[in-house]
């Protein structure tokens, strides 16, 4: 039998994400690199505790990136990248994650915007190991438990975007990010 | 001045569409592109369904979610009131609509009172239904559908041709022609990464300006007041994110109890739809931002659209309730998959079109009363139903409860034979009098052409002249 991490990653790759596992001290610095290397100029970070915790902030400016801070003073036309820098990355940290579907849990709140990982053209996603569970039943009853309060938009999120409306091929980078990368953080 | 209501278009089918549906079915079958699209995407459908049974216990999870299904229609009143309680308790305005005229009319005034210009729709066969772009450009909005294969049918100016793949029936260069005039430059490019990255530029400029997002909704949840929306594109993800309001319009059969039940139709809908084990994104939306947020609408307004389901509870129709829209019953149908869905002339085509557009309009409407008979009754959508609805026993009652001429010159001609074969007499008669003209027409023991209704016998193949033969 195979981890819930080891099935996640598996899944991920069916999903059309990539992944990597690091541990906390170097996980800020393996998504800084990733991001380099796909010409990546700004990146807009939740603000979540993941963030810090990893350092992300100062690998990024190591990096050369450009860092924002969620909540984003931008207008609409640069929040869609019509305006500003077109290779920006949303950092988004899940809630939970389903292994056996690859799917990522982010809930909308004051510090992580529900647009972060679909308005931009890359998406990194830090997930702490730990928040991996096996089904989407799990992950559901958990988020919506009985009296934990009800987030105002949960997205599930498998997979960068893509569309099949023409000629029934899968065909990624419709209207959302062209690719998804999940660094999976390990104890 | 007159005091009735002017209504715009009360059925389901398009009022638009021309010739009758005989027609409109050859017309399609004589359309050697359309039979090669089509059957690219069935022969697709058909290998990804043999994987979900294989590698994901696909058959397994259809008798949940039937069970599912059949208990949330059982139990839909008390549903929808949880759901509507729990939708305003998180700051979220529910309108029950009783008709399509109910509904358009409440978000055209919506967008009137708060002075929007352009709406962003993400895919949505209610709207489709009750015809809601139309009204909305009726009342001097501009409308965008986000979804790139609705995008391409409203540049086309033609109506879906599937549930959950509506320009399924074009192929890239056609898409390219299309984005060609829409752009006003032939700078566009023509395989299918540069057609899907050009829209998305385009549609870019519209969820910048829209004021209004539209989407429909895949499941209600009662027990949290929260919708759901499948997607893959992620443009539902921008339709409820980026514009001011978020109206969200939903079937009321499309309601289920709690989080345990919808995790599990959430699972299935994609497995049975584009045969994928997950959906790329869904959001599951409560009521507007909340305080301190800076993105999500600020409004959020569910319209809940009976439009003649509510009547069906209880009927011998139940059942077809159930349905959560994948398209998997177009896909499986040999007849959808010769003429595609445009036939139908409804927004409901395929098996589960032919049941539901008459039963949603009534028998006698003249726009979908020959529907029914749209079916060999193979047992194909049977089967590939993923909660279990019996398609091919509802298609016979959708039959015997049609009006159409058709049908009434079929059951004449059912009443003739039978009165003829009911007794020895006549029945030995009518034998002698076949014989006889099978004899007469015959030429080196065959017949090349028989006249009425046996000509479409004739057509493809030639009629032994000694038939029956003897014992």
């Amino acid at each position: 039998m195979s981890t819930p991490v080891e099935q996640m990653v598996q899944s991920l790759a069916r999903r059309k994400a990539t992944v990597e596992l690091a541990r906390p001290g170097d996980a800020g610095r393996a998504a800084a690199v990733w991001m380099a290397d796909q010409g990546i100029v700004r990146a807009v970070l939740a603000d979540d505790p993941v963030v810090d915790a990893i350092r992300l902030e100062s690998a990024l400016r190591a990096a050369g990136i450009d860092v924002l801070r969620w909540p984003v003073a931008m207008g609409r036309r640069e929040v869609l990248g019509l305006e500003g820098p077109e290779d920006v990355c949303g950092v988004t940290v899940p809630t939970l994650a389903v292994a056996e579907r690859g799917t990522l849990v982010l809930e909308a709140s004051v510090g992580h915007g529900r647009g972060l990982d679909v308005t931009n053209r890359h998406h990194v996603s830090l997930l702490m190991a730990d928040r991996v569970v096996e089904t989407l039943g799990e992950a559901l009853a958990r988020t919506f438990a009985d009296g934990r309060p009800v987030p105002s938009a949960v997205s599930l999120v498998s997979g960068p975007s893509r569309s099949s409306d023409i000629e029934k091929i899968s065909t990624l980078g419709a209207h959302g990010a062209l690719t998804e990368h999940v660094v999976i953080i390990t104890p | 001045m007159s005091t009735r209501r002017r209504r715009r278009n009360p059925g389901v089918a398009y009022s638009d569409v021309t010739g009758t549906l005989r027609e409109r079915t050859v017309d399609a079958l004589r359309d050697p592109t359309l039979a090669d699209n089509l059957r690219t995407a069935g022969d697709s459908w058909g290998a990804g369904r043999e994987v979900m049974k294989r590698d994901f216990g696909f058959d397994e999870m259809r008798d949940r979610a039937r069970d599912i299904r059949r208990s949330n229609i059982r139990n839909m009143p008390a549903l929808l009131a949880e759901l509507q309680s729990n939708v305003r308790a998180s700051g979220g305005v529910v309108v029950r609509a009783a008709d399509a005229d109910e509904a358009c009319r409440y978000i055209t005034d919506l967008a009137r009172a708060r002075g929007a210009r352009v709406v962003a729709k993400s895919k949505s066969m209610a709207t489709e239904e009750i015809k809601l772009n139309e009204a909305m450009e009726h009342a001097g909005l501009e409308v965008v559908e986000t979804d790139l294969g609705e995008w391409i049918i409203q540049l086309a100016n033609e109506h879906p041709s599937h549930i959950i793949a509506p320009a399924v029936h074009l192929n890239r260069d056609q898409v390219a022609a299309l984005f060609r005039e829409e752009a006003g430059t032939d700078d566009v490019p023509t395989d299918r990464e540069g057609l899907v990255a050009h829209a998305r530029v385009r549609l870019r400029e519209k969820f910048a300006q829209a004021e209004i997002g539209i989407s429909g909704v895949n499941l209600g949840v009662a027990s949290t007041g929260t919708v759901c929306i499948v997607e893959n594109e992620g443009n539902a993800r921008l339709v409820t994110s980026q514009p001011r309001i978020h109206v969200a319009v939903m079937g009321m059969e499309r309601v289920v109890a709690d989080w345990d039940e919808a995790a599990h139709i959430l699972q299935v809908l994609p497995m049975a739809a584009i045969s994928q084990d997950a959906a790329n994104y869904v959001s599951l939306i409560t009521g507007p931002r909340r305080e301190g947020e800076t993105d999500g609408p600020e409004e959020f307004h569910l319209v809940i659209i009976d439009g003649g389901r509510g009547a069906l509870r209880g009927s011998e129709f139940e059942e077809v309730l159930s349905c959560i829209r994948c398209g998997a019953c177009l896909y499986s149908c040999p007849m959808w998959q010769n003429v595609g869905g445009q036939a139908y002339g409804s927004p409901y085509s395929g098996p589960i079109g032919a049941i539901i557009t008459p039963l949603l309009e009534g028998p006698s409407s003249p726009g979908s009363r020959d529907l029914p008979f749209m079916s060999t009754l193979c047992g194909a959508c049977g089967d590939a139903c993923p909660v279990g609805i019996p398609l091919p026993d509802l298609l016979v009652r959708a039959r015997a409860r049609s009006s159409s001429p058709a049908k009434r010159k079929a059951g004449l001609a059912f009443r003739v034979w039978s009165l003829l074969w009911r007794r020895g007499v006549t029945y030995r008669l009518t034998m002698i009098g076949w014989r006889l003209a099978l004899r007469i027409r015959g030429r080196g023991g065959w017949v090349h052409r028989l006249p009425g209704p046996g000509s479409g016998w004739t057509k493809v193949r030639d009629m032994p002249s000694k038939w029956p033969p003897r014992r």
